[in-house]
């Protein structure tokens, strides 16, 4: 027996990130839940249904239609702004993430930072964005369609590399928040053009991780930054940040952001703790060891671990392992659905 | 304990287990002022005053081993520790990374043309459809400094690519990393081509990479995980001597 729902997916999203009532915990996918099995299914696969808009509506929309979860996420990766401004890229195949070239960074200094004109005309970008338009006229108002606009942090490691950029960080700190400042515009013009097409929420990952950089580093380089672009993106955002997050969820807890997507390295319990109702919560059923390699059991027991410590929307860390089996996808809206009877 | 250098004994403050405190302070025994001026401007990222400091030490007629023992990795142990313990994180690390290069340019062609046998051959690399590779040449440069033959296969290695390389250089231990959760599976398919070519027995498999753990490198069938370039070394040191 299922629930009785009482509110469509969109509905429920958008309630739940803004810390209103809802009939059932939504599931969501702020990054992405693609699979080889669903690109099979749908005639959809990486890595052309990253660059065309058509394919990639297909195959994003087998979230809501597949999985049943609460949510599309069209723009499947984190690559698509960066290959937009000339970064060497490389798309690999169906079973695999397209991903930058960093070893071979475009730019030096942040006066080598160019925003061309054209920028969102690139069909790289334009795969995105028209993919939004076709989602959000097929589906209207029945499932939260959330966009994705990268922060200036990650645009930095693809655009800098990771190496030279987090050198810049401590070699001097004034050319990092004046890099990062220009780059910010990067993350305005996409996130604004997908709100545009029909976007009714953003992802804003911005790799700013525990596994690289300390809470006092967001702090310094990337707080305000965060709160300003909660001024300039006319929608909900969800910031996404991998890795061990709890020293500085008490600052990206004050930015404003409607939601933070964290990793199952963060106990959800503490998590919800820092917030304290700030913020609303997305996560942290475990990638690679439990998604990946357990079975539908385990995925369970992390969905209503996630639950009973109140967070807000349930998801996946982060994008998923592209092998990752169906049936422990779908276990993730089943288990809400039994824990939500159970706590009726 | 017998510190000479004010700013190296307060960094020393930070390594709080009592096997790593013995451990580390028994590097600076000897309380040469020399060595203990290279380890803390290492671990404080100041690479042009390593530089300096190497080829002064070498000059005044310390050899190559002591500057490395006693200066470079010796700092490098606390730069270590502080990484794990969360005090310092990659920025600084990367700083600490770049002074020990900047050391090693005057060691490096003296150890080459000494002719001292090295501690074995390691295969690392990246795995497939990841291209990170910070924390893979953090490893690197540590093992090599450790005295081990460190063959480097760079980012986006394909399993046939490991393969071929552990015949080619008769290795005995294979370093694989990952810094993406999507790209942790191929370790695991690596250690399947591995097998499939026979090698396995024949060698020891150690994984690391941000968001990979202890559990996961057992779940993927690899004989030993590292957290960090500290652990890697133990870890090889480990599986070489097990191998005696």
């Amino acid at each position: 027996m299922t629930v009785e729902e009482t509110m469509t997916s969109r509905e429920r999203v958008m309630n739940a990130l803004a810390g209103k009532p809802v009939d059932r915990t939504p599931v969501a996918n702020p990054t992405n839940v693609a699979t080889v099995d669903l690109m099979d299914m749908v005639g959809a696969p990486f890595p052309d249904a990253n660059r065309d808009p058509v394919l990639n509506a297909r195959l994003a929309e087998t979230g809501y239609t597949e999985l049943g979860f609460d949510v599309i996420a069209p723009y499947f990766s984190i690559i698509q702004e960066s290959s937009a401004l000339g970064c060497e890229m490389q798309w690999e195949q169906k079973d695999n993430w397209p991903t930058v070239r960093m070893t071979n960074p475009i730019w030096k200094e942040p006066e080598d930072i160019n925003i061309p004109d054209d920028f969102l005309e690139h069909p790289d970008n334009q795969a995105i964005i028209g993919s939004i338009r076709i989602l959000k006229e097929k589906y209207g108002d029945e499932v939260a369609i959330v966009g994705k606009t990268m922060g200036p942090w990650t645009l930095a490691y693809h655009l800098f590399g990771v190496e030279p950029f987090l050198l810049m960080t401590i070699d001097s700190p004034e050319k990092t928040m004046d890099a990062l400042h220009r780059l910010k515009e990067i993350s305005v013009l996409f996130g604004r053009a997908q709100i545009d097409a029909g976007a009714d929420v953003i992802t804003f990952p911005d790799h700013a991780t525990g596994d690289l950089v300390s809470g006092e580093y967001y702090h310094r380089y990337l707080q305000d930054i965060h709160s300003e672009m909660v001024e300039r993106l006319p929608a909900p955002i969800i910031l996404h940040i991998c890795g061990k997050t709890l020293d500085r969820m008490d600052y990206i807890a004050q930015t404003g952001m409607a939601a933070f997507h964290f990793d199952s390295m963060n106990d959800p319990a503490e998590a919800m703790e820092i917030v304290d109702g700030r913020i609303s919560l997305v996560g942290n059923i475990n990638n690679p060891v439990t998604l990946y390699s357990k079975g539908p059991e385990a995925v369970r027991e992390e969905v209503y671990r996630a639950l009973d410590a109140g967070v807000q929307l349930i998801a996946p860390e982060c994008a998923i392992p592209l092998r990752t089996k169906l049936e422990n996808l779908l276990e993730i809206p089943a288990a809400i659905n039994d824990w939500t009877k159970a706590h009726a | 304990m017998n510190f000479v250098h004010d700013g190296l004994a307060a960094e020393f403050e930070h390594v709080t287990r009592e096997g790593e405190r013995k451990h580390i302070s028994e590097q600076f025994d000897s309380g040469d002022a020399l060595m203990q001026e290279i380890a803390y401007s290492l671990i404080t990222g100041s690479h042009f005053e390593v530089a300096r400091l190497v080829e002064q030490a070498l000059g005044e007629g310390y050899t190559a081993n002591d500057v490395l023992d006693d200066g470079l990795i010796a700092g490098m142990s606390i730069v270590g520790v502080k990484f794990r313990d969360n005090i310092i994180f990659v920025p600084e690390v990367l700083i600490a990374a770049r002074a020990m290069k900047a050391g090693m340019v005057h060691i490096e062609p003296i150890l080459s043309a000494s002719g001292v046998e090295p501690l074995g051959t390691i295969i690392m690399g990246t795995v497939k459809g990841d291209l990170h590779d910070i924390g893979k040449n953090l490893c690197i440069m540590m093992l090599r400094g450790s005295g081990f033959v460190v063959i480097d296969l760079g980012v986006d290695t394909k399993p046939d690519e490991f393969v071929d390389a552990v015949t080619e250089h008769n290795a005995q231990i294979v370093g694989m990393s990952a810094l993406l959760t999507t790209t942790m599976p191929n370790m695991g398919v690596t250690i399947e081509a591995l097998e499939e070519a026979g090698l396995r027995e024949e060698i020891k498999i150690m994984l690391g990479g941000a968001p990979v753990t202890a559990s996961f490198a057992e779940d993927m069938g690899a004989d030993g995980y590292g957290d960090n370039a500290i652990e890697a070394v133990d870890r090889a040191k480990e599986f070489v001597e097990a191998n005696k």
